[in-house]
């Protein structure tokens, strides 16, 4: 008997790669502007713009960041050719994404093709599970739970701060040698996000995902969700071999499964009264039929 | 041919029955309950490794059957499975932690037949796609759209404030 489950996530970048080193530009930009060419003051408890060398207010910089790599990770792994999964999973994604604070994301959510056990957040509101993560879910509280988790890395904006950080150190570091300038905002964003989705099999900090874990929880909690869906999920998953291949990209960019649950059982026992009477919601989950022949 | 249907079907419901059970194992101590409340009645006291057969899930607590008793233990003293290592000498996850180490390095592994992975090397050649991102993006809800949604199932938003991380 196999349980499988789980959460991920990515972010994903790739640059044709003539532009891969090429610096020049941004930091040309990025010396002669320092301060947000919007000029209009950050949200409070938002990035700063990526120092307006995209050319946008912040928010637009950050979808139009998270759309490259969202836009990447597709380009490996198209969306499973189900519209109504694909508005099913939008319509609770963007139910729950409505709890985080963020409407002024659109929030975009989708089902990939892949077996891996695996979900991804870019930033502006992108986000992907895999069909093998999807299929292993058993009712629509567990989707919501995965869901909220990846919302969680995007109103942090874990991987614009990641992002944003390799920028810098990338500047500096080819300060001296540059000499070529140009290229548009498409451009700056593919070097900013280095090559192919890359980004989204780095991982981010261990204590960024048992945060995201506790946003997640409260989000679904918030919509009304059972919030112990999500641990639940991570109970499944957690048994899963280290050596199951569609667990190996799960288990590199996170912390493992059982870590995960206790540092969440802990924070959840300690607030137990905040997380009573969730709905799961298992008629209405949208089941995927039997697996298509691979073409 | 109908005796042959019947067959089958007797054999599935017997063959479901011990699916309902899934093993798991206690990995901290704690009380076995008469209901899922924390102010409800002890049955017993569980430890660590002690196996248990999980019967059901109802919000934050598993109802259990340990030693020929059944009720309830939070949720987050239960690991489904059985035990591997000992349990309970100071770190509960050593058994798991060990697995994790084992952890294939690459995720680049050449995959079983018709099973479509999604490898680091995959990701690091990934290619934009415009179209796949349309769709993506055609895909979207909005918040009235969602706020009806959410009404069909009778789900209720409230406000809640997060969570802080556990106290160690």
């Amino acid at each position: 008997m196999r349980f499988k489950l789980l959460l991920t996530l990515l972010l994903i970048t790739g640059t044709p790669p003539a532009y891969a080193f090429d610096f020049g530009g941004l930091i040309k930009e990025v010396t002669k502007e320092p301060e947000p060419v919007s000029g209009k003051t950050p949200q409070q408890g938002q990035q700063p713009g990526l120092m307006g060398l995209l050319g946008g207010t912040p928010v637009e910089e950050e979808i139009a960041i998270g759309r490259e790599i969202a836009g990447r990770l597709l380009g490996a792994a198209p969306l499973v050719d189900d519209k109504q999964l694909q508005r099913y999973v939008n319509h609770v994604g963007a139910w729950v994404a409505r709890q985080s604070g963020r409407n002024d994301l659109k929030w975009y959510f989708g089902v990939i093709e892949s077996d891996d056990i695996n979900a991804f957040a870019a930033p502006g509101g992108y986000i992907l599970v895999t069909k093998g993560l999807y299929k292993r879910l058993r009712n629509e509280a567990e989707l919501a739970g995965v869901l909220a988790h990846e919302i969680g890395h995007v109103i942090k904006q874990h991987h614009l701060k990641i992002l944003k950080q390799g920028q810098l150190i990338d500047m500096g570091g080819s300060l001296l040698k540059q000499k070529v300038g140009g290229g548009g905002k498409g451009q700056a964003i593919g070097r900013m996000i280095g090559s192919g989705a890359e980004i989204l099999a780095r991982g981010l900090d261990k204590n960024a995902e048992y945060e995201a874990d506790r946003i997640g929880v409260v989000l679904a909690a918030r919509a009304g969700y059972d919030a112990y869906a999500l641990p639940s999920v991570l109970q499944e998953i957690g048994h899963l071999s280290a050596d199951d291949n569609t667990v190996s990209l799960l288990f590199k960019t996170h912390p493992h499964p059982e870590k995960r649950l206790l540092e969440l059982g802990d924070a959840m026992d300690a607030h137990a009264d905040r997380f009573e009477d969730g709905k799961i919601v298992a008629d209405r989950f949208y089941r995927l039929g039997k697996e298509k022949k691979p073409q | 041919m109908r005796v042959i249907q019947w067959l089958i079907c007797i054999f599935l419901m017997v063959a479901a029955a011990p699916l309902l059970a899934e093993p798991g194992h206690i990995i901290r101590p704690s009380d076995l309950m008469d209901e899922p409340y924390r102010d409800a009645a002890p049955l017993a006291e569980l430890k660590a490794g002690d196996p248990v057969e999980i019967i059901k899930r109802k919000g934050g607590w598993l109802k259990v059957k340990s030693a020929g008793r059944t009720g309830w233990v939070r949720m987050s003293k239960i690991r489904k499975g059985k035990a591997t290592a000992k349990p309970a000498s100071g770190s509960e996850a050593k058994g798991v932690l060990d697995l994790a180490s084992g952890r294939s390095g690459t995720g680049n592994v050449v995959s079983a037949t018709g099973v479509r992975g999604l490898s680091e090397a995959e990701l690091k050649e990934a290619k934009f796609s415009a179209s796949e991102v349309d769709k993506l993006e055609s895909f979207t809800v909005s918040g009235q759209q969602a706020a009806r949604f959410a009404q069909a199932e009778k789900l209720v938003a409230k406000e809640l404030e997060f969570i802080p991380a556990a106290e160690r």
